[in-house]
């Protein structure tokens, strides 16, 4: 009952930091163009693997806040969607990467004080 | 490939007609190629099954088309907060309105019972929320659309704040005086069988008074006498037991046999009689006013005092759960 609480608390937790971290990525891999399906691929290949249901959605609401610009175009006999990153999706991006460097190299510096202190 | 269209027929019924054909044309690319691709890992078609296996894990329609769809809120999270603290604090007010109200119609004669209008309680209490969280909605709805939507300034005086609040218990001393006051009600009603001058007055002791204690008080005198004393072993734990949240039990358990007392004394009725009724008696009419008066004045205690008695328990479940202490019995 209590691991399965703490499974509970871990997968909420988890989720709350996956959410900003694959915006991130997304916008990140969108600076070379996908469409959705092939989007999830190259994130899953470089180890983030996330669920279609929640990157499909995803996409478009990036869409709406004019950080991506998105064509119909055929590909292989089929119409498909093809996202980009836009000039603000890019600017927000630039952003957001020092942002989430800063955070990197606080929480770094965090867990080397703490493990300097138990080393001694 | 007629359960991907059943799948997308299914998704298309969730979603605004706005944008849905372009939505479910999107997924239908999307789930095609990886439906492609498992074919080009397998080498051959899918087979029912299998495409099962995909929309399978792709989530359930309404879920999928949810997901599309902005975000909505009853009451969203920049007005919750303030939503919940007007609940919080409003709701002892509507307490103290209804027992206002509740006391007015007795006094005026057109209330039912005491358990009648406790028994109401709950009702008032389900509007009372249901009308503030529809004008909470409203609210949420119409800020944004109608006027400027609702923000708190990010600049405060922290001088403004209250002074910190005094949350002691009562002292040692003051529930010392409280168990006194106990024993010397109890030796008083003790002693009123053999002095009856205590309840009636001077004139009690005097022969051939027109009236006196009425015969019930043979019922409800004992009755009394024993949740008096009954109070009296939890008031002696309550001044040596340390931690609060005993405390607070043995508090609410003396305020529980107090709403009992009330209870007794408001069933009674009938508090005083005439002496000789075979003779009769010139004010007869006025004796059941004073009867009427005085079971009056123990319901509107008893509403009081029940209302009290809900507002500490209420009280004492929220600061054990926030860990926070005291409060102040009144009984």
């Amino acid at each position: 009952m209590a691991s399965t609480i703490q499974n509970d608390l871990f997968d909420s937790l988890r989720l709350e930091l996956r959410r900003g971290c694959l915006i991130l990525a997304v916008l990140a891999q969108l600076r070379a163009e996908h469409y959705g399906y092939t989007l999830r691929k190259a994130l899953a290949d470089e180890g983030l693997a996330i669920e279609e249901s929640t990157l499909y959605p995803l996409l478009r609401r990036l869409e709406t806040q004019g950080l991506l610009t998105s064509e119909w175009r055929e590909e292989e006999k089929r119409n498909k969607r093809f996202y980009r990153l836009s000039a603000e999706g890019d600017a927000i991006l630039a952003q957001l990467l020092a942002e989430w460097n800063g955070i990197n190299e606080s929480l770094h510096k965090i867990l080397k004080n703490e493990k300097d202190k138990k080393e001694r | 490939m007629d359960l991907l269209e059943r799948y997308l027929q299914a998704v298309g019924q969730y979603l605004p007609a706005k944008g849905k054909d372009d939505t479910l044309a999107e997924l239908r690319a999307n789930l095609l190629a990886e439906m492609e691709n498992r074919e080009e890992e397998l080498g051959r078609s899918l087979n029912e099954a299998e495409v099962a296996a995909v929309l399978e894990h792709h989530g359930r329609p309404v879920m999928v088309a949810a997901r599309y769809l902005p975000q909505h809120f009853l009451i969203g999270p920049g007005l919750f907060p303030l939503y919940w603290f007007t609940l919080l604090k409003s709701f002892p007010l509507l307490l103290l309105a209804y027992a206002v109200a509740q006391a007015a119609n007795f006094i005026f004669g057109v209330g039912t019972s005491v358990g009648a209008a406790i028994g109401h309680l709950p009702y008032v209490a389900f509007i009372f929320w249901a009308v503030m969280t529809l004008g909470f909605a409203i609210f949420e709805y119409a800020q944004g659309k109608y006027f400027a939507e609702l923000k708190w300034s990010k600049e405060w005086n922290p001088r403004d704040l209250p002074d910190v609040a005094q949350q002691k218990g009562p002292s040692f001393a003051s529930r010392v005086a409280d168990l006194i006051v106990s024993m010397l009600m109890i030796l008083w009603l003790l002693s009123v069988p053999t002095h009856p001058y205590l309840v009636l007055g001077p004139g009690g002791s005097l022969r051939g008074l027109p009236f006196g204690l009425s015969p019930e008080w043979q019922i409800f005198y004992w009755q009394i006498i024993g949740l008096l004393a009954l109070m009296l072993p939890l008031k002696i734990a309550a001044l040596f037991r340390g931690a609060t949240k005993w405390r607070r039990g043995l508090e609410l358990a003396t305020q529980a046999i107090g709403i009992l007392i009330l209870v007794v004394m408001v069933q009674a009725r009938t508090y005083f009689a005439p002496s000789h009724p075979g003779e009769g008696m010139p004010n007869l009419a006025n004796l059941a006013s004073v009867n009427y008066s005085v079971n009056l004045g123990f319901k509107i205690a008893l509403a009081v005092t029940v209302m009290k008695f809900l507002w500490d328990l209420w009280r004492t479940v929220v600061r054990t759960r926030a860990g926070q202490k005291g409060f102040v019995t009144v009984f």
